[in-house]
């Protein structure tokens, strides 16, 4: 421990004068290996790992070895504290990178801020978290709420629509846009309804729907299971107007069967992604995890994005130091299987949209791509 | 509307029943609150899924759902439950820690994210002109049913009148020369049959993973506190507070709905004469 912890103080966290020694550059994944967070926990791993073994197999980042350490955050604010720290303080990380619950990062962030640590969050989430060290590589509700809402109205010609969700902060946090877009667009909304999350049996909701008569549905549930809950009775109860989702995704539709056929949602991320970076993206996970691959999805590539950009942007300051590696980090592109992704926009970035589709066996098809969609004003005291 | 509603209420009171009936036969004979009642509702759950990996029909998944509920009811009241009677709070444990394994195992087997199984009936059909879940439907004739069968076989066969026998007054049974223990034996394993089936009856409706089994867990205890031992309590207590929940969540919302069931038990049991 003793040595240990000498080698630690014995480096300065940054200094081009760095480069000559082997000293490994390590970069900290926080993730939720527990709790509500561990089905996708793992998938974000494997991204990570992708990532550090193509910068490794190039010799690293500026000639130095990169070091993964995966913690667990437990997926909530008191294990988010505890990993920041430990992997701050004992495992002295260059960079945390990694995808968490909101209550998690919340935790986690300030901490990170406080030690002058850059902190890449890869997970999309509610929006408007903002900090001089802390970047966000994944979407924000305005970057996939109005193309959905748009693509509706226009194609589908939902005009009257019910908006309904879980009764949480991201339910509620996805519909509050929602609403906002369809009155911008001249819809009406016919009934708001929130779930209590511990509910399953959505039947009275399911009836005012039925009551309402509207032409379409926008829902926001929890992620996971619920999205197959309403899914299931809503289509048992016999109703037919089209769906739109803000909180399925591919793993969860192709895990609920025909449940979900027909559901219109956007994404960033999907496997079915038509361009070279992907292809080889899911080869080389192929090829890397066999078996034990865990399907890559919206909550875990950007993890291998975001590790990338890390890579280059501290090749280009040709240092660690957090100031440095955050002065350049804007003006970093990586273009990784979603597409050219730049943190540029108040340390949020633009990104490829696509609309798609539950297929019969619930698969996913991608049915168009809206280009890159900015995500509007989320730090507005940053650059 | 109203026609929708009725219907709402009649088969939330079947689901409800449907997913109690096995705690209630349990806590009746035993006098215990069988807290791993959740953990083989999602056993049930996850012999649906089977079915569904087997390409069986879904309807045997709830014999198969029955065959394994029974199957570790009977290995944890023989081997365990059996001997803790006398002492009726560590039985509380013994049953949330059960419950508790079961859990762990069907994640470790099966992992923490949702499977699908295949729905028998998946169509809707029109009822009095509205059209309705024909699978909630369903659910409503088979709580029906399963009201009816077990009530049978508590007034019309040895078993059952032994068992009343027990539920009244066990010691006396005892000095009659009725073997309470195989009694005992064979409602715990009856109770847990039961919430495994309910598991599998409830898959169409919800999608599997470990935890399925808590939210009904909980209303399952409200219901079974209204009810005490008493089928035909039972089935009325699902209907007031499912009901209830139903009314509350239509007119009000449903964050208000889900705390109608917990609030109007507690004001059942403030008010209610003490019977037991």
């Amino acid at each position: 421990v003793a040595v240990a912890l000498m080698l630690g103080l014995g480096t300065p966290s940054g200094g081009a004068a760095q480069s000559a020694d082997k000293q490994p550059i390590v970069i900290a994944v926080p993730v939720g290996l527990s709790g509500v967070n561990s089905v996708v926990a793992p998938a974000v791993v494997q991204s990570a790992e992708l990532a550090v073994e193509e910068l490794n197999a190039k010799g690293g980042i500026m000639g130095r070895p990169v070091k993964l350490i995966p913690l667990d955050d437990e997926s909530g604010p008191a294990g988010a504290a505890k990993a920041f720290n430990t992997a701050i303080r004992q495992h002295k990380a260059d960079a945390i990178i990694t995808m968490e619950t909101s209550a998690a990062r919340n935790a986690g962030a300030p901490i990170a801020e406080r030690a002058k640590t850059l902190f890449i969050y890869t997970s999309f989430y509610e929006g408007r978290a903002c900090g001089k060290y802390l970047f966000v590589n994944a979407w924000v509700p305005e970057q996939i709420v109005s193309p959905l809402v748009k693509f509706m109205t226009d194609e589908k010609k939902v005009k009257k629509w019910f908006v309904l969700g879980s009764d949480y902060a991201f339910g509620r946090g996805l519909i509050e846009p929602a609403k906002k877009t369809i009155k911008d667009l001249g819809g009406t909304i016919l009934g708001e309804e929130y779930q209590p999350l511990q509910q399953s049996d959505w039947t009275a909701i399911i009836s005012k729907i039925r009551a309402a008569n509207p032409d379409g549905i926008m829902y926001a549930t929890s992620g996971g299971g619920p999205n197959i809950d309403f899914m299931k009775q809503f289509k048992a109860a016999g109703l037919k107007m089209p769906v739109g989702s803000l909180s399925i995704d591919e793993l969860t539709a192709e895990q609920g069967g025909n449940a979900a056929e027909g559901v219109y949602y956007t994404g960033d991320y999907f496997t079915g992604i038509d361009n070279a970076e992907n292809r080889t993206f899911l080869e080389a996970m192929k090829k890397k995890f066999g078996a034990n691959l865990k399907t890559p999805n919206s909550l875990s590539e950007p993890q291998y994005d975001g590790i990338h950009a890390y890579a280059m942007a501290v090749e280009k300051a040709k240092s660690t130091d957090a100031d440095k590696v955050a002065a350049v980090l804007p003006t970093i592109v990586f273009k990784g299987p979603r597409g050219p992704v730049q943190m540029n926009k108040q340390h949020h970035a633009p990104l490829p949209v696509y609309l798609a589709q539950v297929q019969a066996d619930g698969k996913t098809k991608i049915i168009k791509s809206f280009g890159l969609v900015g995500p509007g004003n989320q730090c507005p005291n940053l650059k | 509307m109203y026609t929708t509603q009725l219907l709402d209420v009649v088969t939330t009171a079947g689901v409800l029943y449907i997913v109690a009936v096995g705690l209630l036969v349990v806590y009746g004979v035993l006098k215990i609150i069988n807290l791993a009642h959740g953990a083989f509702l999602a056993m049930g759950a996850y012999a649906g899924v089977l079915a569904t990996w087997a390409g069986w029909n879904p309807w045997t998944a709830l014999l198969l759902a029955a065959v394994m509920g029974v199957a570790v009811a009977a290995l944890v009241e023989w081997r365990v439950l059996r001997a803790l009677y006398a002492r009726p709070l560590d039985t509380i444990l013994a049953t949330w820690g059960l419950n508790i394994i079961v859990v762990q195992i069907l994640t470790l087997y099966f992992g923490r994210e949702i499977h699908f199984a295949e729905s028998a009936i998946a169509h809707p059909i029109s009822v009095a002109g509205v059209t309705y879940s024909q699978y909630r439907l369903v659910l409503l004739l088979i709580a029906v049913a399963l009201g009816v069968l077990v009530w049978l076989v508590m007034q019309r066969t040895q078993i059952g009148v032994v068992t009343q026998a027990v539920i009244m007054n066990e010691e006396l049974a005892q000095a009659l020369g009725i073997n309470t223990r195989l009694v005992r034996f064979v409602t715990f394993c009856l109770g847990a049959g039961l919430a495994s089936l309910a598991g599998a009856l409830l898959t169409p409706l919800v999608s599997v993973h470990p935890n399925l089994g808590v939210p009904w867990l909980i209303n399952a205890f409200m219901l079974v506190l209204v009810a005490g031992v008493s089928l035909g309590s039972l089935a009325l207590a699902a209907l007031l507070l499912g009901g209830a929940q139903v009314l509350v969540s239509s007119y009000g919302n449903p964050v208000l709905g889900s705390l109608t069931i917990v609030i109007l038990a507690v004001i059942i049991l403030r008010f209610r004469t003490i019977t037991i």
